[in-house]
């Protein structure tokens, strides 16, 4: 079996660590034995996503992001089609405020993909702090880190968690991120993957799913740092009843 | 003289004299006291300074910079105000005036030497005006405390517009910096490495690869480390300027050693990022009008101090500390200790605290995978966020000892280890580690 995974302008889109989500995902697979190759999109570059298993989104500055949503126009459509067709996503932070119709920010509108029906607004301040989520598609905690001046609307999707700690879409909602179809949506980095094995997973198994089209049984792996780097960061932020 | 300055400057060295027998790091203290007794203390005290006034501004490399500016200031005969300690908030930088003023608030110096934090400079700058600013580089450093790196540099470009005639001694291989101080407007003066050194790992973090003027790709010729290099825009021609003060024959290795202008300098330390840290002294020097004659006698008996490649000797143990506080200084710092081809065991400290910056992610933007060598006998991680650098090293493949307190780690790879100690520490475990490795040393064998 082989994945290939595409990393959608990681020149542009390479804060908080995202590197680390693309090892993370490289790794979980080949310690299984699982073939898996990451190519790195510029600016410009043509995209066939018909060859994509997994796409990552990731996060940029404010500038950066306006710098990237000139060219998103032109693989909007393809794109589109993937999503719907239950290709797997990874969107993190700017990445994730990209997926929506828009993000308004006080130098101008950023349009989006138009993938999933979201929208953000900048508001007062930055939310920046750890976050710890619970997520329906995983016991264990969802634990990261969130720094972003957007306020991100979901509408009538489904968040990817609740918020045990932390902001999370908009600081009042109590909810945090987006699961629509095959693609998550979040704020969460540190990076994401690494620490939360399971999600990491989850996205492996879609796109496994996705391409060879049956049920896929992930062999278990030895997560005994992965576990204990989440738990230290649930067991300082939350307090267990 | 104002009473209020000679209250603020009474109370002000009185609670830091209290605060340092506490055995506290009693200088901000100071400075916040001075500061709630005469709000215009700054003010009054900088424009007592008799010629002229830097500041140094920069993500990596401003307390060592700052500091050996001082100290070649100090060898021409010049009396400095300097903010050794690297307090770089404004009540650090108040803190360094009022405890180098007389008991009546009269401040007798030559010139100041003052680092600012990026972000401050906004409530420094109004009491200061600089005459001169050293502008190191720009990396991402504290996402979560600066927001992005864009925001750091609106901050800056709009402070140095607030003093048109000061000077900006720019890093020009940097095309963050260098872009700053062309485009403020401000008169500029450059120094840099103009031919390349060393190779430079391809997968490195690297900030700004678009053209801050135009947005399109830069183009380099070469790296040397970061975003560090030869760039030129190939849209607008934004390009690296030309370099006034240029470091060239450079060798890096258990020590240093390059030429600039007539002047051949070594330095007794590791590292090639010091080169620019010894560049910028230079040309900090050498603009305010010094020959620059006494420059490598001051560099020989320049100690870095406050834990910058700080040397112990524990119980027939070499110990060395060094700060490491985002990804180009901790790549660089690896690259420093793996120009050690001797055994070594290293350890590797982590907090979050708010001074350190509580969002770590940036560990995955750090190249460890350069520690894998079988000159390291052991690398123990340890700090508030051991958890986490445990699992960094998981995906470089390199296996590490976790022992969360710094002390225990200490001791027991002293106990165990190889006699070569490194240890690596990031903002807030700089002091503890400090003193931990000064009471250690004092210890009987």
């Amino acid at each position: 079996m082989k994945l290939t995974i595409g990393h959608l302008y990681p020149d542009l889109l390479n804060l908080y660590g995202d590197r680390g989500n693309i090892q993370c995902l490289m790794r979980r697979c080949q310690w299984r034995g699982i073939e898996a190759e990451t190519i790195a999109f510029e600016l410009g570059d043509k995209i066939d996503f018909s060859r994509l298993d997994i796409v990552l989104l990731g996060g940029g500055s404010d500038r950066e992001q306006m710098l990237v949503c000139e060219k998103l126009k032109e693989i909007q459509p393809d794109f589109k089609k993937y999503v719907e067709d239950g290709g797997v996503v990874i969107a993190i932070c700017g990445g994730y405020q990209l997926l929506g119709k828009y993000y308004k920010t006080d130098q101008g509108t950023i349009t989006g993909l138009d993938l999933v029906d979201l929208y953000t607004e900048q508001g007062e301040g930055r939310l920046i702090s750890n976050i710890v989520l619970k997520s329906d598609l995983f016991d264990m905690p969802v634990v990261g880190f969130e720094n972003h001046g957007g306020r991100t609307c979901i509408n009538n999707c489904k968040p990817l968690g609740k918020v045990l700690y932390g902001s999370g879409n908009d600081g009042k909602t109590g909810y945090e991120g987006v699961v629509y179809k095959n693609v998550i949506g979040t704020y969460l980095h540190g990076p994401l993957l690494p620490k939360n094995p399971q999600l990491a997973d989850w996205l492996i198994a879609h796109a496994l799913e996705q391409k060879y089209g049956k049920e896929v049984r992930l062999e278990p792996l030895d997560d005994t740092e992965e576990k204990a780097a989440n738990d230290y960061v649930y067991h300082r932020f939350v307090k267990e009843n | 003289m104002k009473i209020r300055t000679m209250a603020a400057v009474f109370a002000a060295k009185s609670a830091g004299f209290i605060c340092r027998k506490m055995g506290r790091q009693g200088v901000t203290w100071a400075g916040k006291i001075a500061l709630k007794i005469n709000p215009d203390i700054l003010e009054d005290l900088s424009s007592q300074v008799r010629k002229k006034i830097f500041v140094t501004c920069g993500t990596n490399g401003k307390t060592t910079t700052n500091n050996m500016l001082c100290a070649a200031l100090e060898k021409e005969g010049q009396k400095v105000v300097c903010n050794h300690t690297g307090s770089n908030m404004l009540n650090g930088v108040v803190a360094a005036f009022v405890l180098a003023a007389g008991p009546t608030g009269r401040l007798d110096a030559d010139y100041a030497c003052i680092e600012v934090d990026e972000a401050s400079t906004r409530h420094v700058f109004p009491g200061l005006k600089p005459d001169y600013m050293l502008l190191t580089n720009l990396f991402r450093d504290q996402l979560d405390r600066y927001g992005e790196i864009d925001i750091t540099m609106n901050i800056l470009e709009e402070m140095i517009r607030t003093v048109p005639k000061m000077q900006v001694i720019v890093n020009a291989d940097d095309a963050l910096s260098a872009y700053l101080a062309m485009d403020s407007g401000n008169p500029y003066i450059t120094y840099g490495i103009s031919k390349p050194v060393q190779k430079s790992a391809a997968n490195e973090i690297r900030e700004g690869r678009f053209c801050k003027k135009c947005g399109a790709r830069l183009e380099y010729s070469f790296y040397h480390y970061s975003q560090l290099g030869d760039y030129k825009c190939p849209s607008c021609g934004f390009a690296r300027p030309e370099i006034k003060y240029d470091a060239h024959d450079v060798k890096v290795g258990d020590q240093l050693s390059f030429q600039v202008e007539d002047k051949h300098l070594t330095a007794n330390y590791k590292g090639f990022y010091n080169v620019y840290n010894i560049l910028a002294a230079y040309a900090g020097l050498r603009t305010a009008g010094f020959s620059g004659e006494h420059f490598q006698n001051m560099l020989q008996k320049f100690n870095p101090e406050n834990g910058r490649m700080e040397q112990f000797r524990i119980k027939g143990t070499g110990v060395m500390l060094n700060l490491a506080k985002n990804p180009a200084g901790f790549n660089q710092n690896i690259s420093a200790v793996m120009q050690d081809k001797t055994q070594k065991d290293i350890i590797i400290t982590i907090n979050d605290n708010a001074q350190d910056g509580t969002d770590i992610s940036w560990l995955w933007d750090v190249d460890f995978d350069l520690l894998g060598d079988a000159s390291v006998h052991s690398i123990t991680v340890s700090g508030i966020r051991c958890q986490d650098m445990r699992l960094r090293m998981k995906y470089v493949d390199i296996p590490v000892m976790l022992e969360e307190n710094v002390e225990t780690a200490i001791r027991k790879r002293i106990e165990d280890g190889v006699g070569n100690l490194y240890v690596l520490v990031n903002y807030t475990a700089l002091f503890s580690t400090h003193n931990i490795l000064k009471k250690m040393e004092g210890e009987k064998e």
